[in-house]
């Protein structure tokens, strides 16, 4: 900890990544108090008052033959479409808050459900072997060789459309909890395989043989002399799993099987941008920026990890 | 027709016999295209580069049912008849093509009586004679034609062949003398829409050689001023002049300028536009971007070209599915919805004119009101939002989840978004759900998927008012748990629907008295509000700057053979 | 050791085998989508659906119609789309591969180089000024999203400055190396630096830890005693073992790239490649192409992790008991 407290890089990128999620979560304070918008309403004949004038959110061109509507620019007054309005006429800032918290959220909680069943999955595997073994290392190589996108995007294109009814769970259409499961499960075995590795290298050691020899139960094996040797490795995973997730989520919503309308992520809100991006670049730039800035971040921070608690730990940097 | 967006489909090609009657009496009165002036020849020869972001399937002009390749097919193959190759209104009328003159029409309009032209050859340099009609006909029912059953089946024989395709003969049905060149057609019934549904490219006349199932991507022989040399759905499609071409009718199949026509599949839209604006190509298939209107308005208002279409832009509801089998409930969306904002989200005021009808302005029947509007105007002034919600408190289904179902692409997710966004604000708690154009269409007919309300298009192929009244919205167009239900609302009234069979019953003797009558069905229809109409479109063409000789056929769009590049 | 590598590949069937049962079922539990219905046509008649429904074979129970689908595709080879009714899938494939062996080849090449020297000058410089800005602009490769970066470069390239700067520029598309292979390379000049861009970032970063670990390795302490100079340690000893583990890191990437991970860079940049197809594929729901990508792209990957294990056993006997 007191090493990690003294990587400098890592200080500051964890104080980006605070910064960011307040700012994400002051999201509705702006949208409601200071800019008086609902960033998931449509506003496509509404006005603003700016400078004294009323205008239009969605112009009409006035230019040449006179086709196409273009919305407001960037205002730069910060209570007031501060980075302009998108073809909705929503406001692009507070969407972009808004979008943060489904970012983060997603990649948050897919990364603690990935790395959750990958640490059970693959340790198990490593600890019992056999038949435990072997389903587990080929559903790992199942997950592994159908490609990320492929698999990601068929499971997508049936939940989102019909939700997942399997069993006692229902999960409706739309919810963010189809592409948290998406993604998690699409990047298991990157987990898993690594620190079933790690388990199986552990097992020929002197003081594992020893607690089994001593007939120790599994259990207390697993508890006392496995996981507090495969727990830094964990932590290490953990924020770059965050960050990959994040880049994958906005992947997934900027090919339109993500998050859904009306809820916005970073990545819905880079594929609304990209239909202005002749006329309104921002729309499309400002939301990609903020990914790399945070995925940015929480890499460095992985890396702080890496030397504060697991030096040799081998990760494939991003992934 | 419909599905403009991406795949463009051409749907039902519903008219009356006066519009045939219409059509026949005009053909003197217009001019072919490029007849105007006379051929040009120093304009003949180049190549003119079209771009698509896709291809449409397969090049079978039995089987292909897309705008995409319909418009190519005018330029390649003909049937007995065609629709006429002029610009303007006058390109719906129906000419003779392979026929020497329209058909000599007897036993009250059960029998079809054509003599096909002589010397005429397909592309391959065998001669088209009355047995390549007959087996053009039976190939109808062999490759399984989307519209076999529902428009051919008229022919004697025809349900036979639907039965037992692989043995069809039409025996009785199609009756051909070589020694006189003549073709009869038998029917069971009189059959208003027969001369138009043998003019489209379906009815094309293929060479009796032709393979007797769906050919795919190979491409076959035709009579027309050009044939497809080479056709691969990935990459592109090449088509090349008909080396035995000779012109017998300029109005039925005019001598074309370019010595080749591509097109280019693969490539983004916005690529395409940016290789038109550079002159590396000469015209965009698919809808142009919204962003890239303003510089393209600006920067390269010569190369635009904006036709009028009549056509919808509308939401159908389901009227068997809550909230909207409540009546209230349909109307509340009607009061809610901006038509301007859906207007705007498709590229403004220049581009779509908002409607609160079902029929297009310009249409026999259509009758200027405005039935769900802000005061008492008769043309739109804007929603109103307090009797939206008035009504959905009425009506007690406030708080109910609603699915729009929209296709994918920007402009119709666009406008998805909007309604979304007006849905919750009545009380109603939405989501979205975008699909593929390829899907939605039947997606949304089907009763089984349970589509609360989508968002689709219709486009005419004549200026007739059954082509929407009756099509989209008789008891007969409603077939539960059927892909193909073109009625999706679900919509059926007894009364309304013998109101529209008395007005169909009277075009054959008075087209104004039916027209009246046409009208007040439209009436009574936005009285049940199984639509929300949003507006209707305009069709804008983007071509290369060194392109001219721009026309445009209101039933297939613009010409690719009358472009010239020289 | 025959016996390993034989259980290796056993295995990798088996994973060919199940992928290909779940792309099978996954879409068939997909609403909307009747085959039968879409090759028929918009407002075709009950009968004729039928018509098309036997004829396609469509009315057979779902396990012979995935072995019928299976024969197609790998024995006769002549499985068609369901929407370009004709186009056969395996052609398709075979004409698309060479868009993306373009791609990734002229990547791979940017990637290693830029990744290998970045690593290198890391490494050797640890500690002083260009350390960290070498690994910075390491993580903000990998941080960029592959798409967005592509976007962006669309944006820069083909709009405003298209008429100054790069007025060189075509527009995006794909030439083939054989018709031009001037056009070839310049209309994937910006695709091979938009993939590259998270590549080199990976190599450098993984690269640099590699060898600082090894610049502490024993072998390295020994060759430093003998007085040999830093440089040489650096190129001759501490790379050759970094590289190693590189390789199968190496092998994992390319596999997954030829088998069709170049999807977003592809889609962005309008490349007719594997990644593109499949796009397309899905987005129509086009069964059999879809089964014929993710089959390809499977073999790909599955074939890059076995070699890659065999070549680990083969340098590593104690591998082969796992």
């Amino acid at each position: 900890m007191r090493q990690l407290r003294r990587n400098r890089a890592a200080m500051l990128a964890l104080g980006v990544i605070v910064l960011i999620v307040t700012a994400c979560l002051l999201a509705p304070f702006y949208a409601h108090v200071i800019a008086h918008e609902n960033p998931f309403a449509s506003n496509i004949t509404g006005t603003i008052r700016l400078n004294g004038k009323t205008v239009n959110v969605l112009q009409a061109n006035t230019q040449g033959l006179g086709y196409g509507v273009t919305p407001i620019g960037p205002t730069w007054h910060f209570s007031n479409y501060f980075l302009g309005a998108d073809d909705q006429g929503r406001d692009v800032f507070a969407r972009l808050l808004y979008g943060g918290r489904s970012s983060l959220y997603i990649g948050a909680s897919s990364a603690v459900i990935c790395v959750a069943v990958a640490a059970i999955a693959g340790v198990a595997a490593g600890y019992f072997g056999g038949a435990v073994d072997w389903i587990v290392s080929r559903i790992f190589d199942i997950i592994w060789a159908f490609p990320v996108y492929l698999l990601a995007i068929s499971l997508s294109v049936i939940l989102e459309t019909n939700g997942i009814n399997f069993l006692f769970i229902h999960i409706e259409q739309g919810s963010l909890t189809i592409p948290i499961l998406i993604i998690a499960s699409v990047f298991i075995p990157y987990v898993g395989r690594p620190l079933r590795g790690i388990v199986l290298s552990l097992k020929e050691r002197e003081f594992i043989q020893a607690a089994i020899g001593s007939g120790a139960s599994d259990f207390h094996i697993l508890r006392k002399e496995i996981l507090p040797n495969v727990a830094p490795t964990i932590i290490v995973f953990f924020p770059l799993m965050v960050a990959f997730n994040m880049l994958t989520e906005s992947a997934l919503s900027f090919l339109g099987i993500g998050v859904q309308a009306p809820q916005a992520s970073w990545g819905t809100i880079i594929n609304d941008g990209l239909g202005l991006l002749y006329t309104r670049p921002l729309v499309g730039i400002m939301p990609g920026l903020m990914i790399v800035l945070t995925a940015g971040a929480l890499n460095v921070l992985g890396d702080g990890f890496r030397d504060a608690f697991d030096p040799k730990a081998k990760l494939r940097g991003s992934i | 027709m419909t599905g403009l967006m991406s795949m463009k489909r051409v749907g039902a090609l519903l008219s009356s016999f006066a519009v045939c009657a219409l059509g026949v009496a005009a053909i003197t009165a217009s001019t072919p295209a490029g007849a105007a002036t006379g051929y040009q020849k120093q304009h003949a020869g180049g190549t003119v580069k079209l771009l698509a972001s896709t291809a449409a399937g397969t090049l079978d002009p039995q089987v292909n049912y897309t705008l995409q390749y319909w418009q190519l097919y005018q330029a390649t193959y003909d049937g007995l008849v065609s629709f006429q190759k002029v610009a303007g209104a006058a390109s719906f009328d129906v000419v003779p093509d392979l026929a020497t003159a329209m058909p000599k029409v007897t036993d009250n309009g059960k029998t079809y009586t054509f003599v096909l032209r002589k010397g005429i050859k397909f592309s391959n340099g065998k001669t088209v004679t009355v047995n390549d009609v007959l087996s053009s006909m039976q190939r109808l029912f062999k490759v399984s034609n989307p519209n076999a059953g529902s428009w051919y089946n008229v022919i004697v024989g025809g349900a036979a062949c639907l039965t037992k395709p692989a043995t069809c003969t039409l025996k009785g049905g199609v009756v051909v003398n070589a020694a006189t060149n003549t073709v009869v057609f038998n029917l069971t019934a009189p059959d208003a829409e027969f001369l138009d549904q043998l003019a489209v490219p379906f009815g094309s006349i293929l060479p009796s050689t032709a393979p007797s199932k769906d050919a795919g991507d190979t491409p076959l022989p035709g009579t027309g001023a050009y044939e497809f040399k080479s056709y691969n759905p990935n990459t592109g499609l090449v088509m090349v002049r008909n080396p035995y071409f000779k012109v017998w009718s300029a109005a039925a199949q005019p001598q074309g300028y370019p010595n080749e026509i591509d097109m280019t599949f693969g490539s983004t839209v916005e690529s395409e536009v940016t290789a038109v604006e550079n002159g590396q190509a000469d015209w965009v298939f698919d809808p142009l971007p919204s962003d890239r209107l303003q510089q393209l308005s600006t920067k390269y208002a010569s190369q635009l070209h904006v036709n009028t279409l009549t056509a919808d832009w509308y939401l159908p509801m389901n009227t068997n599915l809550a909230p909207f089998n409540n009546l209230k409930a349909r109307q509340a969306l009607n009061y809610a919805i901006d038509k301007n904002a859906a207007v705007s989200l498709f590229g403004g005021k220049l581009l779509a004119t908002p409607t609160c009808t079902i029929l297009p302005p310009g249409f026999p029947g259509f009758v200027q009101s405005c039935l769900y509007n802000k005061g008492t105007s008769s043309t739109y002034a804007g929603p109103d939002l307090a009797k939206a919600k008035a009504l959905v408190t009425a009506s007690g289904t406030a708080g109910m989840k609603v699915g729009l179902v929209v296709t994918n692409d920007p402009v119709n997710e666009a406008v998805g978004q909007y309604v979304l966004s007006v849905l919750n604000s009545i009380g109603y708690k939405a989501t979205l759900k975008p699909q593929s154009a390829n899907i939605q269409f039947n997606y949304i007919q089907n009763t089984k998927n349970k589509v609360q309300i989508s968002l689709t298009q219709w486009y005419q192929d004549y200026p007739a008012a059954s082509d929407f009244l009756k099509v989209l919205l008789s008891c007969s167009q409603f077939h539960p748990g059927n892909d193909n239900s073109i009625n999706i609302a679900g919509f059926c009234n007894k009364t309304i629907d013998a109101q529209m069979n008395q007005a169909e019953a009277l075009e054959l003797t008075n087209q104004t008295a039916a027209n009246k009558i046409w009208g007040q069905v439209d009436q009574a229809l936005m009285k049940q509000a199984p639509w929300v109409p949003l507006f209707n479109p305009k069709q804008i063409d983007f071509i290369g700057k060194r392109v001219g000789n721009y026309q445009f056929s209101r039933q297939f769009y613009m010409y690719v053979d009358q472009l010239w590049v020289k | 050791m025959l016996r390993f590598i034989l259980r290796r590949f056993a295995s990798a069937v088996v994973v060919l085998f199940t992928i290909s049962v779940m792309v099978y079922l996954i879409f068939f539990a997909t609403p909307g989508v009747d085959p039968a219905a879409r090759i028929a046509g918009r407002s075709a008649s009950p009968a004729v659906v039928e018509q098309v429904r036997i004829a396609f074979g469509l009315n057979r129970p779902l396990p012979i119609r995935y072995l019928l689908m299976m024969d197609h595709l790998f024995i006769k080879r002549d499985l068609t789309s369901y929407v370009n009714i004709g186009d056969k899938v395996v052609p398709q494939i075979l004409a698309a591969a060479p868009v993306t062996l373009s791609l990734v080849l002229g990547a791979v090449v940017i990637w290693l180089i830029v990744g290998v020297l970045g690593g290198l000058v890391a490494a050797a410089n640890k500690g002083k000024f260009i350390d960290p800005l070498i690994m910075f602009l390491g993580i903000a490769a990998v941080s960029v999203p592959a798409y967005w970066l592509g976007e962006v470069v669309n944006l820069i390239t083909q709009n405003e400055l298209h008429s100054s700067v790069f007025a060189w520029l075509p527009a995006p598309g794909w030439v083939p190396l054989t018709q031009s292979p001037g056009e070839w390379a310049l209309h994937l000049l910006f695709p091979w630096l938009t993939l590259a861009a998270l590549y080199a970032g990976i190599y450098a970063r993984v690269l640099r830890a590699e060898l600082v670990n090894a610049l502490n390795e024993d072998y390295v302490r020994t060759a430093r005693a003998k007085g040999l100079s830093e440089r040489r340690i650096l190129l001759r000893h501490a790379l050759r073992c970094s590289l190693i583990s590189i390789t199968s890191l190496f092998g994992l990437d390319v596999g997954a790239l030829v088998g069709g991970a170049a999807l977003l860079t592809e889609v962005v940049f309008g490349l007719p490649g594997v990644g593109l197809l499949t796009y397309n594929a899905l987005e129509n729901l086009d069964l059999p192409v879809i089964m014929g990508t993710v089959m390809y792209g499977a073999f790909f990957i599955v074939l890059a992790s076995a070699v890659v294990d065999v070549v680990y056993a083969l340098l590593d006997p104690r591998v082969r008991i796992v």
